[in-house]
């Protein structure tokens, strides 16, 4: 093989690896990210139900890493185990964000936050209306007629609805603590 | 020559604010009834007053941050809002969405059925369930008269001062928004704001959607940065995230298998040809008042009028507050 191709082979070789270096590294980080911390102790359960069995109980305090969501239910790797915990007991770790971040990417945003790249706004500091604003505003007639313009019937929402795939559903109102 | 050219300036932007002011006035005059007693309006808002109010609100919250100029997108949300909205009790209300080019993060309800969402909010969010619990959170406020109520209370306690202005009509009205506003500027009870939350999930999930959009979003919020000055406004007004997820979580526990899973549909985002929202002027009010420095000491400016039409500002935060 000619010296020069053994050299490029050899580069080659060795971009290869920074790059797996790089991926790896970039790998940690966005599990680290992915961190919730328990809110109050909980059970975590094997699956995602309040009446399964229990794989173990977290203190408050203890941190896991999210590995799926459904529904009301987070999906956890833990210390004592991998299993599923009622997501309101959890928070997810907020960055010190500058001003105006959206938080697309801390770990709710990953989670959560939409997949899209989004036009925003908010993640360019872009001043946005505060209370001083809202204070000091007077009625504005011709956005309120557009406002007015874009307004939907009953039929018209029906018609999305349906599209999407949705129907109507009986569910009852619910009371503070029950 | 330059210090006359500004005297003229001032001058003419004292006159459109007054009669902005004035038509403030009668605009609110028109409110109520002529005739009906006011503490009678005040104690006991009828739907008509309260589609009156909200639209004022609306409209004043329309001078601060216009729509975005996506009309697919506005008309998108109002087929969502209003499909949510057939599930309460209150279906028929001129139930109106817009978005509001703002980076700001919030979302605002005022009586009668106007529910206005910022860009920056909409942004966040990831799945139409998202937007349904938003919004659900919203429309339970309008459902359950939250400001309405304050409102009425706030305008029982202020019975004096209206009474002592009982000869015009429109001095008396715009009193009574805003007296109720400087009550409401003390923001809805926390108790109002976790009630939205509960019938956010359940408007979400009557609707087909999954319940847990508005959950979501709060984890988002919960994890935004406290001092992050987009979201200043939200949480002034509001409990915190964490607190409301927390609520939320003793609410749902026992319900929790019994709701349906529900769909998360795709959201519609924002045209990307859209520009980005600009900045929020600095409101005219600090303008008039930087022109009324400059001239301070060599022309004197028209005084006496108030700069604010009729109080309208309290208005925004009582309702808005929120």
């Amino acid at each position: 093989m000619p010296r020069h191709m053994i050299a490029r082979n050899r580069a080659l070789r060795v971009f290869r690896l920074l790059l797996a270096a790089a991926w790896l590294a970039g790998g940690s980080a966005a599990a680290q990210q992915q961190q919730v911390t328990l809110e109050r102790d909980s059970p975590l359960y094997a699956e995602p139900r309040l009446d399964a069995t229990q794989v173990t109980q977290l203190k408050l305090g203890a941190t896991g890493e999210v590995i799926g969501k459904q529904g009301a239910w987070l999906n956890l790797k833990t210390a004592g185990g991998a299993g599923w915990l009622f997501s309101f007991n959890v928070r997810f770790q907020s960055q010190p964000v500058a001003a105006g971040d959206s938080g697309a990417g801390s770990a709710a945003g990953r989670l959560f936050g939409p997949r899209r790249s989004v036009s925003v706004t908010s993640t360019i500091g872009i001043r946005g209306i505060e209370e001083e604003d809202l204070k000091q505003a007077s009625f504005n007639p011709e956005q309120m007629k557009l406002l007015d313009g874009y307004v939907a019937t009953k039929e018209a929402a029906e018609r999305g609805a349906r599209a999407s795939g949705l129907a109507p559903v009986s569910v009852e109102y619910m009371d503070a603590k029950q | 020559m330059i210090g006359r050219s500004r005297y003229w300036m001032a001058a003419a932007t004292m006159a459109v604010l007054s009669v902005a002011a004035g038509a403030a006035s009668i605009d609110l005059g028109r409110i109520f009834d002529v005739g009906r007693d006011l503490r009678t309006a005040a104690v006991g808002l009828d739907e008509k007053d309260e589609i009156a109010v909200g639209r004022e609100v609306a409209g004043r919250t329309l001078g601060a941050a216009p729509l975005v100029p996506d009309p697919e997108l506005q008309a998108y949300v109002n087929r969502v809002g209003r499909w949510i909205a057939m599930q309460t009790e209150r279906p028929d209300l001129p139930w109106h969405f817009g978005v509001l080019d703002t980076a700001s993060v919030n979302a605002f309800a005022a009586p009668g059925g106007y529910v206005l969402i910022t860009r920056g909010l909409y942004d966040m969010l990831a799945s139409e369930s998202q937007l349904a619990g938003v919004l659900g959170h919203e429309i339970g406020h309008i459902v359950q008269r939250h400001h309405v109520k304050v409102m009425q209370q706030s305008a029982a306690i202020s019975a004096g001062a209206r009474a002592a202005q009982r000869g015009d009509r429109g001095v008396l009205v715009n009193n009574l928004i805003g007296t109720g506003a400087e009550v409401m500027a003390r923001g809805l009870d926390k108790g109002s704001e976790f009630e939205a939350d509960r019938i956010g999930i359940v408007l979400a999930a009557r609707a087909g959607y999954s319940p847990y959009g508005l959950v979501e979003v709060l984890h988002l919020l919960a994890a935004r940065s406290a001092d992050d000055s987009s979201l200043a406004l939200l949480f002034k007004t509001h409990p915190a995230p964490g607190e409301r997820l927390t609520q939320l979580g003793e609410a749902l526990a026992p319900r929790v298998a019994a709701l349906p899973g529900g769909l998360e549909p795709a959201i519609r985002p924002v045209d990307p040809k859209t520009p980005p929202p600009a900045a929020a002027k600095p409101a005219a009010v600090e303008g008039a008042r930087a022109l009324q420095q400059q001239e301070e000491g060599g022309t004197t400016i028209p005084s006496g009028g108030s700069l604010l039409p009729g109080g309208g500002g309290g208005v925004l935060r009582g309702i808005f507050g929120r």
